[in-house]
């Protein structure tokens, strides 16, 4: 037992939900001896139950803790009551494990799901007594790295960072561990690990490129301020994923997590190409697991977890290319066990629909679509290739076979969007009500339908297509939200959206570059946390820090950027050519689809990792 | 018969399980400990499974009680050794019995509730807490909270005094359907009368429970 580990075992008397603080469920991992290991606090910059629900963590925790040279223990943000009583008892931010303090590991290391977790990852720093700038760290400091998607342009937060890790980290986090034993023997200062790990192929440090900007306050050029480290970084990817290591447990929490299930990875990236859709270039190319790789891991999962329900998890299930052997096969082994099975991301057809037939055996509850623009026009720009007849037929087979609710997920503020296109979505809601209502009273279920709409607003994001495109105004995104409201008549659909501050900071830091580093330092000063939270985000706060800080953020979210221009991340290479995506920014204005990359190669750039889809 | 009644202890950070929670972990070891288990008819089955007495959150135990509808086929020996291969470290199953008695005729439960208060307390002021007549308290109940005098519900109290500004409470509180009391509000409504700024640590353990059986008070098992 450590000193604070009295003194927080008594805290938590006081705070809600105490069970997220207590470490120790089942497949956890406690070594012995914290003191021999390479230490790795795993941080997720949320709460632990939006945080245990997260694959990434899972698969690097369990990897990391099964060298016998390193513990990787796992660290969440404390939500805010935990906050104040740690304070007050002048507790450091702890790990779960062995409730050691953040500051007495070696790699503190941050994965960034979202650009409204920043700062909760200065606040964790805060509490941890770590100095939030990079510059600031002693020698005996651990070292503060961050992966994860927004890590491809983690500039806001390069002051911050001492290393970013792009890529899958199944690989590059154990090439970091090794370099760091190795470091360690030779007794060499700190910016010499630095050193060594930037030669590791999907390592990025900061601190070693300097950044010019020009009068407008554009960026002039990035360069490395010394010799020895690559002009681009590479991300990096494990190009066989039956290969790779192969995640067969799961911790299984105490309390109620968001993701309270087991979580089967089927394949990484995505075939499709939706202009908008970050995740859709980061990832590629498409790699998959093999069927019976999955049927194999599937069954340590159930033995290891006995969970009671189990999700496929990738971008697109539907594009899975067995999906039918894989679902079968499943069955098999879930059934008798009493395990519900669920397919999210389903495509709109019929295929899928006859799938959700199989395995739905327990409720049918609502079904989820994103059309995500209301009209053909619009979907054609943002290359979502989802037909209406689609949709309105899906619908027409989900009534009939007992559903009754129906959830429809658009965007608005995308690229090119009228006024027609917004009202578009009102129009489609309404015609999936016309299809229920066409369906004989004695086969649908229920005597009503209620379709809901949800609308989140465009955030342009690096490393798409639409990386050059303005943001809407929070005022247009504001009016146009209040437009649809009232075209939408019926009491049957109902309309929820997005606020509009989030969206607008999201674009913000997405596309941000280090001058927002300042910005961050102050937001978390002035008390910001927890900002994907409603009830915590705090917008004035923001804007406060950023006029303390001399920086305009309409700069990073409504300017329309040339082509020519040097982007923050143009030094960070994701596989997808830079010439790519502004074929596909032009396509996008003629309004003409590019097809999957099961149709035909649209030469993105991704066949130079040599696996995947580009070799099927 | 399919019917045992385990009994375990929730010891050091299990404390803080939920009663909620504590369902669901032994759901899910019995599932990974693979012992065929009955479940309940109807809509949404679920597992055959019933806790004797509910622990406040917060407090440890060396003798808590579940009954668990297991299938004919696995002997209690299979039953122990297969859950504590699958239980997370706090929880560990102690004994697999037959039920004989009820878990409705639960009276009482014995705590040991240890205090450091932030300066030193005689002894005797505190067992004058106990000696008062009328304690009055509010009880939070499922239709909302209820006036008691908590003197009703402490059976019986010895103070311990030890070392420094720590002190020990035996304590048999009320338990069961009949009458039951959180120990926690003891320890609040203590503090508050020796007018003592927040105790420095309270740790509180269930010890026993007990229950009426032909008018005599017995250890449950």
């Amino acid at each position: 037992m450590n000193v604070y580990e009295r003194k927080f075992e008594q805290v938590l008397k006081k705070v809600q939900k105490p069970a997220r603080y207590i470490g120790n469920e089942f497949n956890s991992v406690h070594k012995e001896n914290f003191e021999k290991f390479v230490k790795f606090a795993f941080c997720f910059p949320d709460v632990y139950e939006v945080g245990m629900s997260h694959l990434g963590m899972k698969i690097l925790y369990h990897m990391m803790n099964e060298r016998i040279d390193t513990v990787c223990e796992r660290v969440f943000a404390p939500w805010v009551d935990m906050e104040e009583e740690l304070r007050k008892a002048d507790i450091p931010l702890l790990s779960l494990e062995s409730h050691m303090p953040v500051s007495s590991f070696d790699i503190v290391g941050f994965t960034l799901q979202y650009e409204m977790s920043y700062s909760n990852i200065l606040n964790m720093l805060d509490l941890a007594n770590i100095p939030l700038k990079s510059k600031d760290r002693g020698e005996n400091m651990p070292f503060v790295c961050a992966g994860g998607p927004c890590a491809y342009n983690g500039e806001p937060l390069a002051d911050i960072v001492d290393f970013f890790i792009l890529g899958e980290g199944e690989e590059v986090n154990n090439e970091i561990i090794d370099a760091f034993k190795e470091w360690k023997e030779s007794g060499e200062n700190r910016i010499s690990y630095l050193e060594r790990i930037s030669r590791i192929e999907g390592v990025y440090v900061p601190s070693f490129y300097d950044v010019k900007y020009k009068d407008d306050g554009t960026i002039e050029s990035v360069k490395p301020n010394r010799t020895g480290v690559p002009e681009k970084i590479k991300k990096r990817i494990v190009k066989e994923l039956d290969n790779g290591y192969i995640l067969d447990k799961m911790i299984v929490p105490f309390m109620d997590i968001v993701h309270d299930r087991i979580t089967l990875e089927i394949f990484r990236g995505c075939i499709r190409g939706c202009r908008f859709c970050q995740a859709g270039y980061l990832y590629r190319p498409v790699r998959e697991h093999s069927t019976d790789k999955l049927i194999e891991t599937a069954q340590k999962l159930i033995d290891n977890t006995g969970y009671e329900e189990m999700s496929l998890s990738s971008l697109s299930t539907s594009d899975f290319t067995c999906l039918q052997e894989l679902v079968d096969r499943l069955l098999e082994i879930t059934v008798d066990k009493r395990i519900n099975l669920s397919l999210p991301s389903l495509r709109v057809d019929n295929f899928s629909m006859e799938l959700m037939e199989k395995v739905q055996t327990v409720k049918k509850s609502g079904l989820t679509f994103a059309p995500e623009a209301g009209t053909q026009r619009l979907r054609d720009v943002i290359n979502k290739n989802v037909l209406e007849e689609d949709l309105l037929r899906t619908a027409g087979i989900a009534f009939g076979g007992g559903y009754n609710r129906i959830k429809l997920y658009f965007m608005i503020g995308l690229p090119t969007e009228t006024m027609e296109d917004v009202e578009g979505i009102a129009d489609l809601a309404e015609k999936v009500i016309d299809v229920f209502y066409q369906i004989p009273k004695e086969i649908r279920k229920g005597r009503s339908v209620t379709v809901t709409v949800s609308t989140s607003s465009f955030v342009p994001k690096p490393f798409t297509p639409f990386q050059w495109e303005p943001q809407n105004r929070i005022e247009d995104l504001v009016a146009k939200q209040k437009f649809l409201k009232e075209r939408i008549k019926t009491r049957s659909i109902s309309y929820n959206w997005h606020q509009s501050h989030v969206s607008f900071l999201e674009a913000v830091f997405a596309k941000g570059d280090r001058r927002l580093g300042n910005v961050l330092v102050e937001a978390q000063r002035l008390g910001c946390r927890f900002d994907g939270w409603d009830e915590h985000f705090d917008y004035e706060k923001w804007l406060d820090a950023f006029k303390k800080c001399g920086v305009d953020p309409e700069f990073y979210a409504y300017r329309k950027i040339d082509h020519s221009e040097t982007l923050p991340w143009d030094h960070i290479d994701i596989g997808v050519s830079k010439q790519f995506l502004v074929k596909e920014h032009d396509k996008a204005y003629e309004e003409k689809t590019t097809p999957s990359c099961r149709e035909k190669c649209s030469g993105c750039g991704a066949t130079s990792f040599g696996g995947g889809v580009c070799f099927e | 018969m399919s019917k045992w009644r385990l009994k375990f202890s929730k010891l050091g950070m299990g404390k803080y399980i939920s009663h909620l929670d504590l369902l669901r972990t032994f759901t899910r070891s019995i599932h990974r400990a693979e012992i065929p288990v009955r479940y309940s008819q109807g809509f949404n089955p679920h597992q055959l499974i019933t806790f004797s007495l509910p622990l406040a959150l917060g407090v440890t135990s060396e003798t808590e009680f579940v009954d668990i509808d297991f299938e004919d086929t696995v002997s209690p020996d299979e039953i122990l050794t297969r859950l504590n291969k699958n239980l997370p470290p706090d929880i560990k199953i102690l004994k697999v019995s037959q039920p004989i008695f009820k878990a409705h005729d639960i009276v009482s439960a014995k705590y040991i509730i240890d205090i450091i208060a932030p300066r030193v307390i005689l002894k005797e002021k505190i067992e004058s807490f106990f000696e008062q007549e009328n304690i009055s308290a509010t009880k939070k109940t499922k239709k909302g909270e209820k006036e008691i005098n908590l003197r009703d519900f402490i059976k019986e109290v010895k103070v311990v005094s030890l070392e420094g500004n720590a002190f020990r409470l035996d304590a048999l509180l009320s338990a069961g359907g009949e009458a039951n009391i959180k120990p926690d509000i003891v320890v609040a409504k203590l503090q508050e009368y020796l007018n003592s700024s927040e105790f420095e640590s309270v740790d509180i353990h269930r010890v026993e429970i007990f229950f009426e059986n032909d008018k005599k008070i017995e250890s449950f098992c």
